[in-house]
């Protein structure tokens, strides 16, 4: 063990610096994974922008996922709300189908003059699916955070 | 902009990502664990020895006898039977039957930690070995001989298990997905799959003998093998017994081919975790390159992700034999092909923590739906209701979002500590020479750093 103390030092600050530039990459990495993902960038953005400063005192404009012929427009919306308030979102369509929240097991008809309005605590914590029941189609995901 | 649908046949919830001060606390206590275990290393191995005690006899007889497999095999034959006709006739929603969660979550993922902890619990109850030792047996008794069998090629080793063990996550995570539907395996599919397995087990096991294809072949019996080993109990020449702990690892990988499997589980669990994270953006790219390339949707998906799945195969590999390189340039060290198998047994930890780390709030969110209504209603038709708990649920707020990665990075940390442990325990076995022995592990640290700092670099990004 007192063979070599220098060596060992030398080592010990080899893999600081490793660790130190490791944190760095990954993080950087992490963030420009995000950034890649371009859609769904902006659409974090637009899901958790509102709720974060509206939907406690009033509900001025709540995120709306709109699908036209069984796709989601503009991507996999994704939907950000902290565990304990009201998810509250809105889908339109064009077509008939049904709207499935996953894990929450939600279910709401959709179709063309009938938009499904959600509205429910967010109990469970993670990352939930939201999908078309006919087509399985997931036009948005649910993000509940702690 | 096109989008890849989830490889997920059940619609579990998936797990957030870990925060990044939970990451950066992870990473550190990693480099200070590591850097702890090279200060207070030991200089004569202790995990060569097993140093095995058996237990009483009764026990043993109870547990190994006659009855008992006979009781045990029927049991597991009984469920095979279960998952193949649920499979077929049941319904095709996957999470409403009974093959898809028995399969994949509470056999695949319930039987690693079970092993480890319990020794090899799944032997008695595999049906192959237990339709297989029942076939040959008649055939003694009418025969008045034991069966021939064909010697089973030395260099094969271990890997028909180690291909077939990404086959079968290639089955349930790249296979899976329709095209633009996100829908997993269909329940039919597993059920065709499992008839063609058990034809193809049952066939080398008439080749080359029950208990060698199932110590070498059979993928399930190896996989879940392989984990027994880490464990304390085991059996031995019919008697049962305690050893040390990780003793009986340090001599699995004397079989050619068992690093393949380890590291198989490494890369397919990395690739199941990378898919929705660390990988997405590449392997859309790759799925587009191909849409342009002329292929179809659904061939285009597959592509894409198998060769990601290779491609994880091939990284682990790499950073392995790296390690193993970087290892026999210290001093005397042994030869190059002795260092490679020599050290395969210390992944057996990581490839468990990853797997505890990425499944484990599946598993616990699965079983429920398998002990309430699966069980109940395997065919999930709403027509039978055995065991009064057909109408029961998932409870997902049983686990919080802080439970989960507490454990995904305490399991981790465990996995990296008692990888460094086994590693520094062979080099001392390895290298006469102390010094030299503390020399060579600092390839091997670089190495479980990479899979450990790997590991929580995908808990940090899954579905980002």
């Amino acid at each position: 063990m007192q063979s070599s103390p220098v060596g060992r030092v030398a080592l010990g600050i080899a893999v600081v610096v490793a660790a130190v530039v490791l944190l760095i990459v990954l993080k950087d990495d992490d963030g420009g994974d995000k950034a890649s993902g371009g859609a769904t960038t902006t659409a974090e953005q637009a899901g958790s922008g509102p709720n974060d400063k509206t939907t406690q005192p009033s509900e001025p404009s709540i995120p709306t996922v709109v699908v036209k012929d069984g796709q989601p427009v503009g991507g996999v919306e994704e939907l950000t709300f902290e565990a304990g308030e009201q998810i509250r979102f809105e889908v339109r369509s064009d077509t008939e189908d049904e709207v499935h929240v996953h894990g929450y097991d939600i279910e709401k008809e959709i179709g063309p003059g009938r938009t499904a309005r959600f509205d429910f605590p967010a109990s469970i914590e993670g990352v939930f699916e939201a999908e078309l029941h006919e087509s399985g189609e997931q036009i948005a995901e649910l993000r509940i955070e702690p | 902009m096109t989008w890849l649908p989830y490889a997920h046949a059940l619609p579990t919830p998936q797990d957030l990502p870990i925060p990044e001060w939970l990451f950066a606390w992870g990473a550190s206590v990693v480099l200070i664990v590591s850097f702890f275990a090279l200060a207070v290393a030991w200089r004569e191995p202790r995990f060569e020895e097993e140093r095995w005690r058996p237990f009483g006899v009764g026990l043993s007889r109870v547990l190994l006898g006659l009855p008992g497999q006979i009781v045990c095999g029927l049991l597991g034959v009984f469920l095979l039977g279960l998952t193949v006709y649920a499979g077929l006739r049941g319904t095709e929603a996957a999470d409403r039957n009974f093959a898809i969660t028995f399969v994949f979550v509470t056999v695949w993922l319930g039987f690693p930690v079970l092993s480890a902890l319990l020794g090899n619990v799944f032997k008695p109850f595999n049906p192959w070995r237990a339709v297989g030792r029942a076939v040959g047996g008649l055939f003694t008794a009418l025969a008045g001989q034991r069966p021939a069998h064909l010697a089973y090629p030395r260099a094969l080793g271990r890997w028909p298990a180690a291909v077939g063990l990404l086959a079968v996550v290639w089955l349930e995570v790249v296979y899976g997905p329709g095209s633009g539907v996100a829908v997993g395996l269909s329940p039919e599919t597993t059920a065709v799959a499992a008839l063609i397995y058990s034809g193809y087990t049952l066939a080398m096991m008439a080749l080359f003998g029950v208990e060698e294809w199932c110590e070498r072949g059979e993928i399930f019996s190896v996989y879940f093998g392989m984990f027994a080993q880490l464990g304390v109990f085991g059996a031995r020449d019919g008697r049962l017994g305690r050893r040390r702990p990780f003793s009986a690892a340090t001599r699995w990988a004397t079989v050619p081919g068992s690093a393949a499997v380890v590291i198989a589980s490494i890369a397919s669990t990395s690739f199941d975790g990378g898919q929705e994270g660390a990988f997405q953006g590449a392997v859309e790219s790759v799925f587009e390159w191909l849409l342009d390339a002329g292929l179809g949707r659904l061939a285009a998906l597959r592509l894409s992700d198998t060769i990601f799945m290779l491609l994880c195969f091939a990284g682990v590999w790499l950073v392995y034999l790296i390690g193993v390189r970087g290892m026999a340039s210290v001093g005397e060290a042994p030869s190059l092909k002795r260092l490679r198998s020599g050290f395969a047994h210390t992944l057996i930890p990581i490839a468990l923590a990853y797997l505890v780390a990425h499944y484990f709030s599946l598993f616990v969110f699965q079983e429920q739906a398998q002990f309430t209504y699966l069980l109940s209603d395997p065919l999930g038709t709403s027509s039978t209701d055995l065991f009064g708990t057909a109408s029961g649920g998932i409870d997902y707020t049983v686990l919080r979002a802080n439970a989960i990665w507490y454990v995904q990075v305490g399991t981790l940390v465990v996995g990296h500590v008692i990888g460094l442990t086994l590693a520094h325990d062979r080099a001392t076995a390895y290298w006469g020479d102390y010094r030299e022995a503390s020399r060579s592990q600092y390839w091997m640290l670089a190495v479980m750093v990479a899979f450990t700092c790997f590991g929580l670099y995908l808990l940090s990004v899954a579905n980002s």
